[in-house]
């Protein structure tokens, strides 16, 4: 048994990579950037990674985005250093230390935070090398493709037209899905398509179908789980299974596990009956290697140093307490004397000096001042009488297991007690909470490097599967398939046998090893009995939306009803949209342009004009 | 169309009027360095007002504020909003799964209500602290004490 562990200790071991991302260097956007026309700049703005590029026209278009950064940012840390100002993306190196101060634009997958969001175009621009043509005036001469969000709110999108027209100075720009160009970037050109995208990514995970090339927004269905929410279900479970280890489980890490230990069950059920088997269990389980920490070490030692650490900070406890009584009595027995001596001064009968002592206490009568000594000299009485007290426990020895509550219950709770007692409390109850073992092995020898493992079992299947089963986490919205279904449903028999033929799947958290079978698996499930259907994982899930945008902008560089200019902008408001083949649906509803407090009483005058002139143009 | 274009114009008005007064205010966040020679130095956004708008509208609405103000619009009964493509919920009652292994679970424990499959999980659920055991609700959303 003990060779049969030792044998199994030492196989599927992983450490943590823990990567670092280098800070990019500012490119110059070279001879590729100056043609005839403006070349344009392709932005996939996702709420996981931001990817930016040029679209250079000619036979070559070039590999991959020249920049991809994470998409937030932080201060650097202590405090604003400097005028050094926020630090975005790749610059940040690892985001591990500055976890809490990492700030996105995004809230779910909608840029709300638009401030935010100017840092992460102006590290783009700054990095790709973009310049002002013109000079003396700052602004962006490309055209720009950027990616936004399915139906995504009109504010925001104002809100984005906004920075981009009016900070950046941008002569056009096209918004786009990021899945409708990965979609077209996997199709042939010339075809007018339809088919089915299923899209993936950090915060959700859209269904869309698409009819004859263009999107059909009314049966497009969204569920609220991507990557950050599997990321976070995985550091909850490791974290419950690990308590000691908790400030070692860190978000980076568990998107390390995602991205390279786990993968997607075929049949989930079939699956978790497979790893019941301790012998599966043990050729399949990833033991993470955590480096080595002697805080950890040191809290599961013997539980009698604890207990011998808890009695040493007890007595210091008492000590102190003790030293302040006196203190306390000393300067009691002080005032004491001097009220006693103004006392006699008025027995005396020296009622100038009584009365000036009096002034100088702050008191008004002698009665006050009677009733003061008298209140005084009990105080000092009751504080003797407690010294006596504690000098007698102190002696008295504390040895048992459980000391903590005879040992608190020994010292006489005064207020400056229950203080002390309140911060050192804490103290003992962090120290319960042992170290967990593994459930499913034991390890009869004591073996230092397992103490800093962490045994990723089943989580490998668990925490993909939230997008198939949001009940594991609590949602209730429906899962892939059943999302899948309803949206099929509210098609004709024909229009669904087209849909499916033409299924995608895209986007980083498609990534899973086995995700393809098992979107197999469930279309065979709830397609008729031997119809058939195809399935396709894109070319290259993350990069792909970048890819088509970049396609589809060299594309349509000449065609000029899909481009929004700067005087659409003007005329029709900020939520305004060209539709095209890879965008949202554009509802005419115009919202009333948001001004300032001093300005506002004039524009929302002309905003309800205008949002009513345009419902009028509606109907 | 002249109204669109009289808007238009008195728009920008009024947004140039209230680059003026902000020019000041910019000033402090512009970094030390030179600024970037690729945007406007004056500009100011609209949705957050700083501190030209006073203190009311000092910070960025966030996605629930936006989609609240949105469901006001005068959206037609197919229109496709944000909301309206959200997935519906599960018809299917939820499989129950094991909190400790995430094995088919059979059995709930009476005391912390926490899934298992089988005697050993049982015996580590009774040997948990309490803190783990809210934790393994938490993750399933199951923490409200329901009678």
């Amino acid at each position: 048994m003990a060779a049969a562990t030792a044998a199994g200790l030492a196989t599927n071991v992983f450490p943590f990579r823990d990567a670092r991302a280098a800070p990019d260097p500012v490119l110059e956007a070279g001879p590729v950037a100056h043609g005839s026309l403006p070349v344009p700049l392709v932005l996939d703005n996702g709420s996981f990674q931001a990817r930016a590029g040029w679209a250079c026209p000619g036979p070559d278009p070039g590999p991959e985005p020249r920049l991809q950064f994470r998409a937030v940012c932080a201060r650097g840390r202590g405090g604003a250093r400097g005028g050094a100002g926020p630090q975005v993306g790749n610059a940040l190196g690892s985001l591990e230390p500055l976890r809490w101060m990492l700030r996105s634009p995004f809230d779910r997958n909608v840029p709300v935070n638009l401030e935010l969001q100017e840092l992460l175009l102006d590290y783009s621009f700054q990095h790709l090398g973009v310049s002002s043509q013109v000079t003396g005036e700052g602004c962006v001469d490309h055209p720009i493709v950027l990616t936004e969000a399915v139906c995504t709110p009109l504010y925001s999108r104002q809100m984005m037209s906004e920075l981009l027209f009016e900070c950046y100075g941008i002569p056009k720009v096209a918004y786009g899905i990021d899945s409708l160009f990965s979609f077209y970037h996997n199709n042939p050109k010339n075809m007018i398509s339809s088919g089915l995208i299923i899209s993936s990514g950090y915060q959700c995970t859209h269904i869309l179908p698409i009819l004859e090339g263009r999107l059909d927004a009314r049966n497009c269905k969204r569920i609220n789980l991507g990557g950050s929410q599997a990321a976070g279900y995985l550091q909850r479970l490791l974290q419950l299974k690990y308590p000691g280890h908790l400030a070692a489980i860190t978000l980076s890490r568990m998107e390390e596990i995602l991205h390279e230990h786990s993968y997607i069950a075929e049949d989930y059920v079939e699956e978790l009956q497979k790893w019941r088997c301790p012998d599966y269990y043990e050729n399949n389980v990833h033991k993470m290697q955590l480096p080595f920490s002697s805080k950890l070490l040191g809290s599961t030692l013997t539980s009698e140093e604890k207990q011998e650490r808890r009695q040493q900070q007890l007595r210091r406890l008492q000590e102190l307490n003790a030293r302040r009584r006196e203190e306390k009595l000393q300067l009691d027995q002080e005032r004491l004397d001097r009220l006693l001596y103004v006392q006699e001064l008025l027995e005396d009968g020296q009622m100038d000096q009584f009365h000036k002592a009096l002034i100088e206490l702050n008191m008004d009568s002698p009665e006050e001042l009677q009733s003061y000594i008298q209140k005084l000299s009990a105080a000092v009485e009751q504080a003797k009488q407690k010294i006596l007290q504690a000098e007698v426990s102190l002696e008295v020895d504390v040895v048992d297991s459980k000391p903590e509550t005879p040992d608190l219950e020994q010292l006489e709770p005064s207020l400056e007690d229950v203080e002390n007692i309140n911060d050192f409390e804490p103290l003992f109850s962090e120290e319960t909470p042992e170290v967990e073992k593994p459930v499913a092995t034991v390890q009869p020898v004591f073996n230092l490097a397992a103490y800093h493992q962490l045994f990723v079992g089943t989580e490998r299947i668990r925490a993909p599967e939230i997008i198939f089963q949001p009940s594991l986490i609590g949602e209730e919205q429906a899962g892939i398939a059943e999302t899948l279904q309803y949206i099929l449903d509210r098609y004709p028999k024909d229009v669904q046998e087209l849909l499916v033929q033409n299924v995608l799947l895209t986007g980083g958290n498609m990534m899973y090893p086995g995700m393809k079978v098992r979107i197999e698996k469930e279309l065979l499930e709830m397609r008729p009995f031997q119809s058939s259907f195809q399935v396709q994982l894109a070319a290259n899930p993350v990069l792909d939306a970048w890819y088509g945008a970049r396609d589809w902008a060299l594309d349509h560089l000449d065609n000029e009803d899909v481009w929004i200019t700067r005087k659409d902008y003007e005329e029709k408001g900020g939520g305004y949209l060209r539709e095209h083949c890879a965008s949202n649906v554009y509802v005419p509803i115009r919202l009333p342009k948001q001004a300032s407090r001093s300005a506002e009483a004039q524009a929302s005058g002309k905003g309800s004009g205008a949002s009513g002139g345009g419902a009028g143009e509606q109907a | 169309m002249v109204k669109p274009d009289v808007q238009g114009i008195s728009m920008d008005g009024v947004s140039e009027n209230k680059m003026v007064p902000s020019d000041f205010s910019t000033g402090p966040m512009e970094k030390a360095a030179k600024p970037l020679p690729f945007k406007d130095p004056n500009f100011v956004h609209s949705g957050h007002g700083g501190a030209v708008a006073g203190k009311k509208n000092r910070t960025w609405k966030n996605l629930k504020q936006i989609l609240a103000s949105e469901r006001a619009l005068p959206w037609q009964l197919n229109d496709p909003n944000y909301f309206s493509i959200d997935a519906p919920p599960s018809f299917k009652p939820a499989k129950k799964y094991s909190d400790v292994s995430g094995l088919l679970a059979n059995y709930t424990d009476p005391q912390s209500k926490l899934r298992f499959s089988t005697i050993e999980e049982f015996s580590y659920i009774r040997r948990l602290p309490s803190d783990v055991v809210t934790g393994y609700l938490a993750l399933r959303k199951a923490t409200s004490i329901v009678p």
